[in-house]
C-alpha cells in the first residue's frame, strides 16, 4: 500500500516536471517603437501571464525597416532568426524571394484554428505569395483625415453629427479649402510633403480611387494608368500651389501645424491616433476627430498595409510540432485579443475584433473602419513596399512634384522609367 | 650576424600571434570575401554565379554611381579643409586662454563631438524646420522667405557640411591644442626678442612646427568623409535621394535594400581603393611639402 501510495507520488512529480519542461519560449521580433510599441508590450505580458505554465514569449524590439528586414533575413539564412516575428505584408513578396520566410500551411492553420473567413479579404490576400500563406495578418493600417472640429465649425463645414460634410470630390474639397481661408485659416491642410513615403500613401489612394493600376504583368503605370496618376499628382500638387497647404514640410512639423492649430485638416496614417487621444487627454489639444479620406474621384479608396505574423523560415533548425503549435497559439491569441491593439489606432485585421461593444464605442476608430472595405494594397512586388525602390522613386519625383518642381506629367513618367528599369 | 636569437623570436610571434589572428580573422579576410564577391551576381546572403567583371562595367554606366561619387568628392571639398583650417584658428585661440577659462571654452568646442548623429540631425532638423525652426527668421530677414534647406538640392550639401563642421571640429582643435603645447615657449621668447610681429611668428614658427599634426588632422579628415554616410542619410530621407546619394549610401542601397550583394561588394571595392588612392596622395603631397 505505502509502495503504491509513493509510486503515484512519484509518478505525480514526474508529471509537475514533465510539465514544467513542456513549457516553451517563442522568441519574438518586432519593430514597434512608440506608441504602439507600448501596447504590444502590454499584450506580450497579458499572453505570458495567461500561459505562465506553458508558453513564455521572449520579445525584442528592433528598429524600424530596412534595418529589422535585412536581419530578419540574415538571421534566418544562418538559423538564428526568431520563432515569430512581425512583418508588412507590402514586404512579403521581397521577404519571400529572399527566402526568408517560412510558408504557414493548411494543415498548421486548421490546428490553430484561423480561417479565412476571420480576416478582413483585403490583408488575407495580400498575406498570400502565389497562392501560398506567408503570414498571418494582424492589423490594417491606412491613412485618415484628422481635423480640427472648432475650426470645421467656425467655416461652416462641421455636421450636426460633429462629422464633416461635403468633402467629398476634387472641387468640394477645395471649396471646403477655400471657406477655411476664409474663416481664417490661412493654410487649411497639413500633409508631410517633405518624404516620398508619405506622398505615396495619399497617391496610391486617389490612384485606387480612379481604379488606376500601379503595377501590374511586369509593367509600371501601364497605358491610360499613367493619365490617372498624372490626375491624381495634379490634385495633390494645387494644394500647395494654391496656398492651402505649405511646402516641404517635414513629418514631426506636418503634426505640429495641426495639433497647434495652425492647419485644419492633416492627412496621415492611423498610427498618429494614440498622438491625439494622448494630448487631448492632457487636456492640450482641441476637439478632433478622424475619418476617412474623403472620395475625390469615382469610389472611395485607401491605402492600406498590414502588420502582420510571420515564421522565419530558419535554414537547418527544424521547428519541433511543439514550438510550432506555441507559435500558432502566439499568434491566434494576439489576434483574438487585437481590440485592445486598435488602441493604437490600427484596425484589427481579425473581424471579430471589430465586431464588438468594445471597438465600437472606441473612437475615431470606429469612424473610419469602413475603409477597411475598400483598402487598396501596395502592388506585389520586390520592388514595392515599406522602405522599397517604390518608396525611393516616390521621393525622387511623386514628392517633388507635389511640391512644385517638377511637372506632374514629366515626374509620373521619369518615375515610371525609373522603376521599369529596375526590373529584371 | 642574426640580429635576433630563436628565443625572441618566438616570445615575439606569441606575442604577435593574437593580433595577426583577430586582424586576419577579422579584417583581411572579410576584405578578401568582399572582393571575391563583386565578382558574383550573389544576393546579400549565399553564394551567386560568377560574373567576372560585369558589375564593375556595369558600374560605370550606372547615372547613380557618377551621382555617388560626385557628391562624396563635393562634400569632401566642402568639409576636409574648411574643418582642418577652422580647427587650426579655434586652436590658437583657445590656446591663448588660461586656466579654467580655457577648459571650459574647450569644453564648450568639443561638446557637439560627444554627441550621436541621431541627436545631431535632431537638433539641426528643428533649427532648419522651414515651420518652426528658430534659423528661419534670420533666413526670412535676409532672403525675405523661409527656405526649406535640406529640400533644396543646391543647398543640401552645403548645409550638411557645415552641419558635419559644426559636430566634429572639437577633434581637431583638441588634436591642435596638443600640438601647439608641444612647441617649446622659448623659441617664441627667442622670435619676441629678436622682434617678430605676431603675424610672422605665426607664419615662421607655428604654422611650420604644427604641420605635422595639419597632416595628420587632414589625412583623418579625408578618410572619414570619404564614407560619409549617416548625415547625409538622414537629412535626404524621402526627399531625392537619387541626387544626394554618397557611396555608402549606394553600398547600402544596392547590397541591403535591393539584395544585390556582389553588386554592393563592387561599390565597396572602388569606394576602397578611392579611399587608399587618394589618402595616400594626399599624405605624400603634404609631407613633401612640410619636408621643404
Amino acid at each position: 500500500m505505502f509502495k503504491k501510495l509513493m509510486g503515484a507520488a512519484a509518478l505525480g512529480l514526474v508529471m509537475v516536471a514533465s510539465g514544467a519542461m513542456a513549457k516553451e519560449t517563442v522568441v519574438w521580433w518586432d519593430f514597434l517603437g512608440g506608441g504602439d510599441g507600448v501596447r504590444m508590450k502590454k499584450l506580450i505580458e497579458d499572453f505570458n501571464a495567461e500561459h505562465k505554465d506553458t508558453i513564455e514569449i521572449q520579445g525584442t524590439t528592433l528598429e524600424w525597416g530596412t534595418p529589422f528586414y535585412t536581419k530578419a533575413q540574415t538571421s534566418a539564412a544562418v538559423g538564428e532568426g526568431p520563432d515569430v516575428m512581425t512583418y508588412h505584408l507590402s514586404r512579403l513578396p521581397l521577404g519571400v524571394s529572399t527566402g526568408t520566410l517560412a510558408e504557414i500551411s493548411e494543415a498548421d492553420l486548421e490546428a490553430a484554428g484561423v480561417k479565412a473567413a476571420d480576416y478582413t479579404p483585403a490583408s488575407w490576400n495580400a498575406a498570400h505569395i502565389d497562392g501560398k500563406l506567408y503570414a498571418v495578418p494582424f492589423d490594417m493600417h491606412s491613412i485618415v483625415l484628422y481635423y480640427n472640429k472648432d475650426l470645421l465649425k467656425k467655416a461652416g463645414l462641421l455636421g450636426d453629427d460633429g462629422l464633416p460634410k461635403g468633402l467629398d470630390g476634387v472641387d468640394n474639397f477645395t471649396a471646403a479649402l477655400k471657406a477655411l481661408q476664409a474663416a481664417g485659416v490661412a493654410q487649411p491642410l497639413s500633409i508631410h510633403d517633405g518624404a516620398g513615403d508619405s506622398m505615396w500613401r495619399i497617391f496610391y489612394s486617389l490612384l485606387g480611387q480612379e481604379d488606376g493600376v500601379f503595377f501590374k504583368d511586369g509593367k509600371f503605370l501601364d497605358g491610360d494608368n499613367l493619365d490617372k496618376a498624372v490626375k491624381a499628382v495634379t490634385v495633390m500638387q494645387n494644394w500647395v500651389k494654391d496656398g492651402f497647404a505649405p511646402a516641404q514640410v517635414d513629418y514631426p512639423a506636418s503634426i505640429a501645424l495641426f495639433t497647434s492649430g495652425k492647419a485644419a485638416f492633416h492627412i496621415n496614417g492611423v498610427w498618429e491616433v494614440p498622438t491625439m487621444t494622448d494630448l487631448k487627454a492632457k487636456g492640450e489639444l482641441f476637439d478632433w476627430g478622424a475619418i476617412a479620406i474623403p472620395t475625390f474621384f469615382d469610389h472611395p479608396a485607401t491605402w492600406a498595409d498590414s502588420h502582420a505574423f510571420a515564421i522565419p523560415n530558419n535554414k537547418g533548425k527544424e521547428m519541433t510540432p511543439e514550438k510550432k503549435k506555441a507559435v500558432l497559439e502566439v499568434i491566434t491569441w494576439m489576434n483574438k485579443h487585437s481590440t485592445f491593439w486598435a488602441t493604437a489606432g490600427h484596425l484589427p485585421a481579425y473581424m471579430p475584433a471589430r465586431d464588438n461593444d468594445e471597438f465600437k464605442k472606441m473612437q475615431p476608430n470606429a469612424t473610419y473602419a469602413k475603409l477597411a472595405d475598400t483598402a487598396v494594397y501596395d502592388p506585389v512586388s520586390t520592388l514595392a513596399g515599406v522602405a522599397s525602390p517604390v518608396y525611393d522613386a516616390a521621393g525622387n519625383f511623386l514628392m517633388p512634384a507635389v511640391n512644385g518642381e517638377m511637372e506632374p506629367q514629366a515626374a509620373m513618367e521619369q518615375m515610371r522609367d525609373d522603376l521599369q528599369g529596375q526590373v529584371e | 650576424m642574426r640580429r635576433y636569437d630563436r628565443t625572441e623570436l618566438v616570445t615575439a610571434l606569441i606575442l604577435i600571434a593574437p593580433f595577426v589572428a583577430i586582424y586576419g580573422l577579422l579584417f583581411v579576410y572579410p576584405v578578401a570575401k568582399m572582393i571575391l564577391l563583386s565578382f558574383t551576381k550573389a544576393p546579400l546572403i549565399g553564394d551567386g554565379d560568377w560574373v567576372g567583371f560585369a558589375n564593375y562595367a556595369k558600374l560605370f554606366k550606372d547615372r547613380l554611381f557618377t551621382v555617388a561619387v560626385w557628391n562624396t568628392m563635393y562634400f569632401v571639398l566642402l568639409s576636409v579643409i574648411p574643418s582642418t583650417i577652422l580647427g587650426l584658428f579655434i586652436a590658437l585661440g583657445v590656446n591663448r586662454l588660461k586656466g579654467w577659462m580655457q577648459s571650459a571654452v574647450l569644453a564648450c568646442f568639443f561638446l557637439p563631438y560627444i554627441l550621436p548623429v541621431s541627436v545631431v540631425y535632431r537638433i539641426w532638423g528643428w533649427m532648419l524646420d522651414a515651420q518652426f525652426g528658430i534659423l528661419q527668421y534670420p533666413i526670412e530677414w535676409i532672403f525675405g522667405e523661409r527656405v526649406p534647406v535640406f529640400r533644396s538640392l543646391p543647398l543640401f550639401m552645403p548645409t550638411v557640411a557645415f552641419i558635419t563642421i559644426w559636430w566634429l571640429v572639437g577633434f581637431n582643435v583638441l588634436l591642435y591644442i596638443a600640438g601647439l603645447r608641444n612647441i617649446s615657449a622659448e623659441i617664441y621668447e627667442a622670435a619676441e626678442l629678436d622682434g617678430a610681429t605676431r603675424a610672422q611668428v605665426f607664419r615662421r614658427i607655428t604654422w611650420p612646427l604644427v604641420w605635422p599634426i595639419t597632416v595628420l588632422v587632414a589625412t583623418i579628415q579625408l578618410i572619414l568623409q570619404l564614407k560619409i554616410f549617416d548625415q547625409v542619410y538622414l537629412f535626404a530621407q524621402g526627399g531625392r535621394t537619387d541626387a544626394l546619394l554618397s557611396l555608402v549610401w549606394l553600398v547600402y542601397r544596392d547590397a541591403f535594400q535591393k539584395n544585390q550583394g556582389g553588386y554592393g561588394a563592387a561599390i565597396a571595392v572602388v569606394l576602397f581603393a578611392l579611399i587608399v588612392l587618394v589618402s595616400v596622395l594626399q599624405y605624400q603631397a603634404l609631407r613633401a611639402r612640410g619636408e621643404k
